[in-house]
């Protein structure tokens, strides 16, 4: 007990020296290794949103997808239609995003468990429905954000570098918080949480809107750096599945699961392009031997095996 | 216990995870932006050996039978190019062979702008080529106009492309909505009819084109038209649409729809006893085999009209190998056994293009390049190539018919009003089961 509550002095410094490296990374580094990074930041951020709702609260989304779809299509019909800033676009994305989670929460935390994650997916797919049919955002037809050309790689990357540092803080800070313990409390056991006073909705709520900021800024994001956009690929649920992976191969409930799930989902599809019509059969078949083999992913196992981890969302006990 | 080997194993971990990325970072063209117009060399700043041409085309999904072919067709059209040593580049001042690399867009928009960013980033393309439909030529286009890699397209409607410009580095040669609008309008003409038309179309980049210009030019030549309303891609049921197509008395139906979605809405017309005279749809009854699967062995395919864009048949002559239309099907048919659709002629006009504005342009700067494209004035296997301010070159087509002969579905081409020098192998006829 002491040992995996003990604070580890390394962990800090690791975060910081990896950072550091991180920060100077454009100045030497190739543009294929700045892209690949900038992806991982991205997902990275998805991933730990993800994992905040679902490893850490037990809200199993499925429809997280809608506010990458929100996040995107604020940044091109701002940006390109009206002149806005970039960056204003991106943050308005995530306003819009937490606004929009606001107005169906009442609706879908009045369901838990599977019920909960169809409800979340229907809202997206109904999302992906009216923008599809939308004439303000041109229907289904997808917007160039041409906008976005003018920027260079280095700026996307520090932006996404910006954007998962920040999502990681949040999420370390929070789950540190009173409210991380509500959360994990939820979790546990949604009517001991209640008797003991823990606010179930409100914690909850708390949670979603961290969510959907981040993923809304996300959004933006990603379509920052892809500077094309049509419902059918910002609300695809192909973007939970990506969360999905990473949360489970990382290791769900660990702050590091969806950094390294980030990673090994980048590096994994960008190589899997070679292999053209293999790429899903092989990220399918990988998440199912990780789960078979190391439930828990890869943090949660080393860390079951050898207390291992960096960021810990912990407690100290002195 | 655990104790004992946390301080190494945490130190080990995190030298691993900073020297990977130290790795990753300091590997490639020591560049720190995507933006990349300096004149390419190979790796490491050594001398340049190849042309690298990036190829994004849908291998796998939804738009499979438009990838098929590829990289076949592209390596046997510069296969005597690169046996003579390549493209004469004057910036380096010997030839270069031309070195083609494929991603698969799996037919997906993401997937398709994060293998363009692939191949632009990692592979270090000189130049990208693409097509094969607006799901994969315009996120491609957007990825090269990111980077400022030059990009050059063919094989999606102009419309739909131009809609997502404006463009700096991208270049598309393809049909626009007036001439495939035409050549379904040539067909009602020559048959008897009420004259009344319905639309279907789904609410993506092509349907919405197609259906906010139909009105006008139906009504122009002469026809009502009658709009069920858009229908969203993967729909399972349009008892709705059929019913106002047929409540509304519809002789004739015009559409732009992929294959899955027509598959569904014409089987179910022909189970709801509505067959019109003449159905004529964009994209979903280009290929034999989407014919074949759409019929599932039955003979409702019989009488469909489609746009077509190439033949066998079609009069023109490659710039890049002299080979006849004919002769580039011929070799399609040896390959694959089957008869040559028309993203074989795309195919290989795009890369006559390529070869065409490389020669041209003499270099391998993106500047030179983009000049040498605007200025493209390309006889072609597809006919002839000029991009005009909107960087769109626009093609023309003819209309054919699929019949069914001897159990299988065969093409003729019934209507060549937009290239006469197209010879006519088949009559029009009405569907044969048709309830109108």
């Amino acid at each position: 007990m002491k040992q995996l509550t003990k604070k580890s002095p390394y962990g800090i410094m690791i975060a910081i020296a990896i950072l550091v490296v991180l920060c100077v990374i454009p100045a030497f580094g190739s543009t294929y290794a700045l892209s690949i990074l900038t992806l991982i930041f991205i997902y990275m951020t998805m991933g730990q949103m993800w994992n905040l709702m679902g490893g850490y609260a037990g809200l199993l989304s499925l429809g997280m997808q809608a506010f990458i779809g929100i996040g995107g299509y604020c940044l091109a019909v701002f940006s390109v239609n009206y002149g806005v800033n970039i960056y204003l676009a991106i943050l308005m994305g995530a306003v819009f995003s937490v606004l929009f989670g606001l107005a169906v929460s009442p609706a879908l935390f009045k369901m838990t468990g599977v019920y909960f994650a169809i409800g979340s997916w229907v809202v997206a797919e109904a999302l992906l429905i009216a923008f599809s049919n939308w004439k303000f955002v041109r229907y289904a037809q997808g917007i160039g954000i041409s906008t976005v050309y003018q920027l260079s790689g280095t700026q996307v990357y520090y932006t996404a570098l910006a954007l998962g540092v920040v999502a990681v803080l949040v999420v370390l800070c929070l789950m540190r918080s009173k409210t991380g313990l509500a959360l994990m409390a939820i979790r546990d056991n949604t009517g001991a949480a209640e008797v003991m006073g823990v606010p179930i909705y409100k914690t909850k709520i708390k949670c979603y809107m961290i969510a959907c900021f981040f993923m809304g800024l996300a959004g933006g994001v990603m379509y920052m750096v892809q500077g094309y956009i049509v419902p059918s690929a910002g609300f695809s649920i192909q973007w939970t599945v990506a969360m999905t992976f990473m949360v489970i191969i990382g290791g769900s409930g660990t702050m590091e699961g969806p950094i390294i799930g980030a990673v090994l989902y980048v590096l994994l599809t960008q190589y899997l392009y070679n292999f053209p019509g293999w790429s899903m059969i092989l990220l399918g078949a990988i998440a199912v031997v990780v789960i078979l083999i190391a439930p828990r992913g890869v943090m949660g196992t080393l860390h079951e095996k050898t207390g291992f981890e960096i960021l810990s969302s912990r407690r100290n006990l002195y | 216990m655990k104790k004992n080997y946390l301080k190494p194993l945490t130190l080990a971990c995190s030298f691993a995870v900073a020297g990977s990325i130290l790795l990753a970072g300091c590997s490639g063209d020591g560049g720190g932006s995507t933006t990349s117009n300096q004149p390419s060399t190979a790796a490491g700043g050594a001398e340049k050996t190849e042309i690298v041409v990036g190829r994004v085309a849908p291998m796998t999904g939804a738009l499979a039978s438009f990838g098929k072919g590829s990289m076949d067709v592209e390596e046997a059209a510069i296969e005597a190019l690169n046996a003579d040593g390549g493209l004469y580049m004057e910036e380096y001042g010997k030839k270069l062979p031309i070195r083609f690399v494929l991603a698969d867009s799996e037919s997906d928009t993401t997937k398709a702008s994060e293998a363009a960013t692939k191949l632009i980033n990692e592979s270090k393309i000189d130049v990208m080529i693409t097509s094969h439909t607006a799901d994969t030529v315009n996120p491609v286009s957007a990825a090269c106009e990111r980077a400022g890699i030059p990009c050059i397209s063919v094989d999606t409607p102009a419309d739909a492309w131009v809609a997502n410009g404006p463009y700096t580095y991208s270049y598309h040669a393809g049909f626009n909505t007036e001439n495939e609008l035409s050549c379904f309008v040539d067909a009602w003409d020559k048959i008897d009819s009420n004259q009344k038309v319905g639309i279907l179309a789904a609410n993506d980049a092509e349907g919405i084109e197609l259906s906010s210009a139909i009105k006008e030019y139906a009504e122009s030549r002469g026809y009502a038209v009658v709009d069920p309303g858009r229908y969203t891609s993967g729909a399972s049921d349009y008892t709705s649409i059929i019913n106002d197509l047929k409540a509304a008395d519809c002789d004739i139906l015009v559409g732009v729809m992929l294959t899955p979605d027509f598959s569904t809405f014409w089987k179910q017309c022909n189970q709801q006893g509505y067959v019109p005279k003449l159905c004529t749809i964009a994209k979903a009854c280009l290929f034999a085999a989407d014919v074949e699967a759409v019929a599932a062995g039955t003979g409702i395919c019989d009488g469909l009209v489609s746009e077509v864009w190439w033949t066998p048949d079609h009069p023109f002559i490659s710039s890049l190998t002299g080979q006849t239309s004919k002769e580039l099907g011929d070799f399609w048919t040896a390959k694959y056994n089957e008869p040559a659709p028309a993203t074989m002629g795309y195919k290989h006009a795009n890369v006559e293009i390529l070869v065409d504005v490389l020669s041209r342009a003499g270099s391998l700067d993106a500047g030179k390049i983009i000049a040498a494209t605007q200025a493209t004035n390309l006889d072609t296997c597809i006919g002839n190539v000029q991009y005009n301010d909107d960087h769109v070159s626009v093609m023309s087509l003819v209309t054919g018919q699929w019949v069914l002969e001897d159990g299988k579905y065969v093409q003729k081409i019934v209507i060549n009003t937009q290239i006469p020098e197209c010879p006519l192998t088949g009559d029009l006829k009405t569907l044969p089961g048709s309830t109108q």
